[in-house]
């Protein structure tokens, strides 16, 4: 035993490949060290997905038609559009990989670009989306909406638009409690400055205007409210259209919450590619050495399964209630 | 090396990674991959449209997240070369979700039971 | 090579270079990747922070002399009480042993040069500090009066914004715990050296696999709760506040899912700790290594089936409150299982009663009382009375201060050696760890009472009668007080006055004791090959005990 024990191994005298930090021994340990850190970081993401998912859960298992309302206004072409946009991203980052394991430095850097404009494209489908979205009155955030005037109500998209309904509005149960803190910043200023103005919005305090409760009525009348719903929905046996709106911000407070935190990743992920794109272009990857493309390649994958799951939940669920009046 | 293999290591950190990171998936199987992938999201669309809720309850739901399971299989399978990597990453992957089971699981359960079955909205 | 033979102390004195005087620039310390280095750097962060946190505890026991709120006024108090638990637990409790201990001591155990990722190791310090100034900060602005649970919608709309910031520090510090995390775990399967294998790791690195594995998979999940708090503050959406269709027990759900793990993560590395300074001062392998070791992955996995019991009384539903007190149940199987073993360790062990088998003894005691009061409130029907009260409050200091931190104390005088090349004085070690002990139990012990009593926690005035008992606490708060600042005095001291320490001083056989002390910055000359299994005392090994008793090396 103790003679085996005096056997030593001279780390100093073998070859270092290029990109082989000081205390690995070998580019295949250092290889796998960051693969099985990659992936211990992904399952990381995950639960930090997890939590969102859990909070849509919950809150759908409790008021699935204030969630289908608000998921079937949303607009299902440009999510759809979305998707294949992030699924080809996909692809051409697995290409990366491939060139990359094949030492094919052009095919890798235009690999590389492609995605980039692809993680772009989608992003800016995204800002659309969102610009759409605050247009309509519809970012659940107390105080933003402001720009919901009059005039500009025409732009906003087709079909199931929800028109602001001020007197609706006024009774809103937002602004029941703690009134100090919707007041700060947005309604206080524009009456302050210029009282005139307040008469073009129909939305002075920035609030979240949803009116359609269609779809809580269907669901009254083919009976399959939940009981969650009978009591979240309704105001002394009738629909409350306060009460429905508030569960329905619910579903956009996900949404915005969701999908910012995906669009998030996907700009880091954009960062991830630049740096690549430059060691690439640089030729710094090789057959041997190509374990950062490879790594962040896993990440633009994770970040791709998100939104398959999202697509989805967010995006599909419930359409088939709104098949009817769509 | 280093990395002398002792009988005992755990077949978990079994070394035939090494050659499995090197694995280098086929440009047609890429190819098939995406091919899968886009005719899900396909698939996911149009049924979202069709009201198999007669069926029964929660149907939709349940088409819609299977066709995601099945697409995330895919890409973690050959996107992500799971297909082609040691056991330690396997068990990592399902650990994940195994997690985020238990997460919804155990929350669920109470939410499902409330005995009055009302929360006050 | 650390050949087995050459255990002998006297050869490693005259090495020159270690890591500590391998460059004295701020910048060699600030930029390292050594992981000693960043070890030392947590070691004097979380020190400030426990002693801040300490303090505020003072300032508790303090109010609580009399019955009446006198000392501080009731808001004052609710800040104090908050920002103590804040202090301890995101700030000390969880970085404690993981980020000193095991940073310094993981790699050198399994025989690697450092962790897997040392830049990263430095990013995780970096996060902490951050994280640890954006609390202070706000401390200073006020502080925050929730608790440290930031219970919704108390946190989210009523309290004040500082509830943000401090948000946003433990959202930070959160990820430097998952980046120490993982890296643990990437070192734990790829860094081994040779022939050390799963079953040769020294039980201390199996208590932090699992650890990592809490901290991977639980943590993100508080960091999004708290974005979620800090939206909801920020914007008032409403999705933890009922007056607008919000769920303040969901807010709940996902904080437990994480926090109640987290007590794992207090307290798993604090058991890993007690293996080894039981097996080592009893001179005698452990008992069931495989058994100690598997019951800490079995913690950590069950450790997140049972986060409903801190839910009992929130309204979740009675069938959820049956089967999370069951599983509470469960969870403690493991853990009895490690204390069984630790105790089979000692029958017929030739023990040494250093300084730090004295904090080790002391654990086996404290943590049993806290395991098994955690029963108690586990069991659903008693915690209906119990919730809120002192009695909790006892508790998870038994587990927290009886365990984890006596268990820390343990293994920074065990390795202090090791880490600062220098002897502590025994005499005064013994003697804070007596004074410890006696503080400890005399100012917790007395709160089992008062919660039975019903005191309830959080107040800062109560009944005249309970005022005996609680003379008793505080007391009690101030020897262990003294017997925590001791070793600050002590261990200073012997920075500068100590001996230098020899390589093994006690002449153990893990691998940690066959490099100099302290060691060089690459840890080992040469990748060192394991031909021993962990706790190895016998002959094949290369000790010789009775040569080392005969030249009075083991010191007594």
């Amino acid at each position: 035993m103790a003679t085996h024990a005096i056997d030593t191994h001279d780390t100093h005298d073998h070859y270092h490949p290029p990109g082989l930090q000081h205390q690995f021994e070998d580019m295949g340990q250092q290889q796998e060290s960051a693969s099985i850190g990659m992936w211990m970081f992904l399952v990381q993401e995950i639960m930090f997905f997890g939590g969102m998912f859990t909070v849509y859960l919950v809150f759908r298992s409790k008021f699935p038609m204030a969630f289908a309302a608000g998921s079937n206004h949303l607009n299902v072409y440009w999510g759809a559009g979305n998707t294949v946009v992030l699924i080809v991203s996909s692809l051409t980052m697995a290409l990366a990989v491939h060139y990359a394991q094949t030492g094919k430095r052009m095919a890798q850097v235009v690999c590389i670009i492609l995605t980039m404009i692809l993680g772009a494209t989608f992003l800016g489908v995204k800002a659309i989306e969102y610009a759409d979205k605050y247009h309509e009155g519809i970012v659940p955030v107390t105080g933003l909406n402001l720009r919901t005037a009059l005039h500009t109500e025409p732009n906003t998209a087709g079909g199931s638009h929800v028109p602001g309904d001020p007197d609706s509005l006024e009774k809103s149960s937002l602004d029941a409690p703690s009134s100090a803190e919707n007041q700060r910043g947005t309604s206080g200023s524009a009456s302050n400055s210029a009282g005139h103005v307040e008469d073009e919005y129909v939305n002075p305090n920035g609030n979240f205007l949803w009116t359609d409760t269609s779809l809580a009525e269907l669901a009254q009348k083919e009976d399959y409210l939940t009981t969650a719903e009978k009591v979240g929905y309704f105001s002394n046996g009738q629909i409350d259209a306060n009460k429905f709106r508030d569960k329905v911000r619910i579903f956009y407070y996900i949404y915005f919450m969701m999908t910012g935190l995906h669009a998030l990743h996907m700009i880091i992920g954009l960062g991830l590619m630049a740096w690549l794109l430059w060691k690439a272009w640089s030729g710094a990857f090789t057959a041997d050495y190509f374990s950062p493309v490879e790594m962040s390649g896993l990440y633009w994958h994770f970040v791709d399964i998100v939104w398959i799951f999202l697509f989805p939940l967010l995006y599909l669920l419930g359409r088939h209630f709104g098949a009817g009046g769509h | 090396m280093a990395h002398t293999h002792d009988e005992h290591k755990n077949n978990l950190d079994s070394h035939d990674e090494h050659s499995g990171a090197h694995h280098i998936v086929s440009i047609p199987l890429y190819l098939m991959v995406f091919g899968i992938l886009m005719v899900g999201t396909i698939l996911t669309v149009l049924v979202a449209f069709v009201d198999l809720d007669h069926i029964f309850p929660g149907a939709n739901t349940l088409v819609a997240l299977t066709i995601a399971f099945v697409k995330m299989t895919f890409v973690m399978l050959y996107f992500m070369h799971v297909k082609y990597s040691s056991k330690l990453i396997w068990l990592t992957a399902i650990a994940g979700f195994f997690w985020l089971a238990i997460m919804f699981a155990y929350t669920m359960q109470d939410y499902l039971t409330r005995s009055q079955g009302v929360f006050n909205g | 090579m650390q050949n087995a033979s050459a255990i002998n102390s006297a050869e490693y004195i005259e090495k020159p270079t270690n890591y500590l005087n391998n460059g004295y620039t701020i910048k060699s310390w600030l930029l390292t990747k050594d992981h000693k280095r960043i070890a030392i750097m947590y070691l004097i962060v979380v020190s400030i922070f426990f002693m801040m946190g300490g303090l505020y505890a003072a300032t508790i026991r303090l109010e609580l002399l009399t019955p009446q709120s006198d000392l501080l006024q009731t808001q004052t108090y609710n800040k104090v009480f908050t920002q103590h638990g804040i202090l301890m637990i995101f700030f000390f409790l969880i970085p404690s042993i993981p980020a000193i201990l095991g940073n310094f001591l993981i790699p050198i155990m399994i025989g690697a040069k450092d962790l897997a990722f040392p830049r990263i190791n430095l990013l995780s310090w970096y996060l902490y500090m951050i994280g640890g100034m954006l609390t202070l900060w706000a401390l200073m602005q006020g502080g925050v009066d929730t608790g440290w649970t930031f219970y919704a919608p108390y946190s989210t709309q009523f309290s004040n914004s500082y509830v943000m910031a401090v948000g946003l520090g433990i959202f930070i510090n959160g990820f430097s715990s998952i980046l120490t995390g993982l890296n643990f775990i990437v070192t734990c399967h790829t860094m081994r050296a040779p022939g050390m294998t799963w079953f040769r790791m020294p039980l201390f690195v199996w208590a932090h696999y699992a650890t990592s594995l809490v901290m991977i998979l639980g943590t993100p999940v508080i960091a999004i709760t708290i974005l979620l708090l800090a939206a909801e503050r920020l914007a008032r959406i409403g999705i933890f506040d009922p007056a607008i269709g919000g769920d303040p027990i969901l807010f709940q759900h996902l904080f437990w899912f994480y926090s109640h793990p987290a007590v794992y993560i207090m307290i798993l590395p604090g058991m890993g700790v007690i293996s080894e300074l039981i097996s080592n001062f009893s001179r005698k392998k452990i008992f069931g290594y495989e058994f100690i070791a598997f019951s800490s992955i079995a913690i950590a996995v069950f450790g997140f089936l049972v986060w409903g019991h801190h839910m009992f009384v929130s309204g979740q539903s009675i069938y959820a409150g049956l089967v999370f007190s069951f599983l509470t149940m469960v969870v403690a199987v493991p853990s009895a299982i490690k204390m069984f073993n630790w105790t089979a360790t000692l029958y017929k062990g030739s023990i040494l009663f250093d300084t730090p088998m004295l904090y080790a003894l002391g654990f086996l005691g404290l943590f049993l009382i806290g395991g098994l009061t955690g029963l108690f409130l586990g069991s659903m029907g008693l915690d209906v009375h119990l919730t809120d009260t002192y009695f909790v409050v006892a508790h998870f200091h038994y587990v927290m201060v009886g365990g984890q931190v006596i268990a820390y104390l343990g293994g920074i005088h065990y390795w202090w050696s090791k880490m600062t090349g220098k002897m502590y004085s025994e005499f005064w070690g013994k003697l804070s760890a007596m004074l410890v002990f006696v503080g400890f139990n005399l100012t917790f012990f007395p709160q089992f009472i008062l919660g039975y009593q019903g005191m309830p926690r959080r107040y800062a005035s109560y009944p005249e009668e309970l005022q005996v008992l609680n003379i008793f606490s505080t007391a009690g708060a101030s020897v262990l007080g003294v017997g925590l600042v001791m070793p600050v005095i002590y261990l200073t001291h012997s920075l500068i006055w100590g001996k230098d320490a020899p390589a093994n001083p006690w002449m153990l056989p893990g691998l940690e004791w066959r490099i100099a002390s302290p060691p060089p910055t690459e840890n080992f000359e040469t990748t060192p090959i394991v031909t021993w299994e962990a706790y190895d005392f016998s002959d094949e090994n290369g000790l010789d005990m009775e040569e080392a008793r005969r030249k009075n090396i083991v010191t007594v």
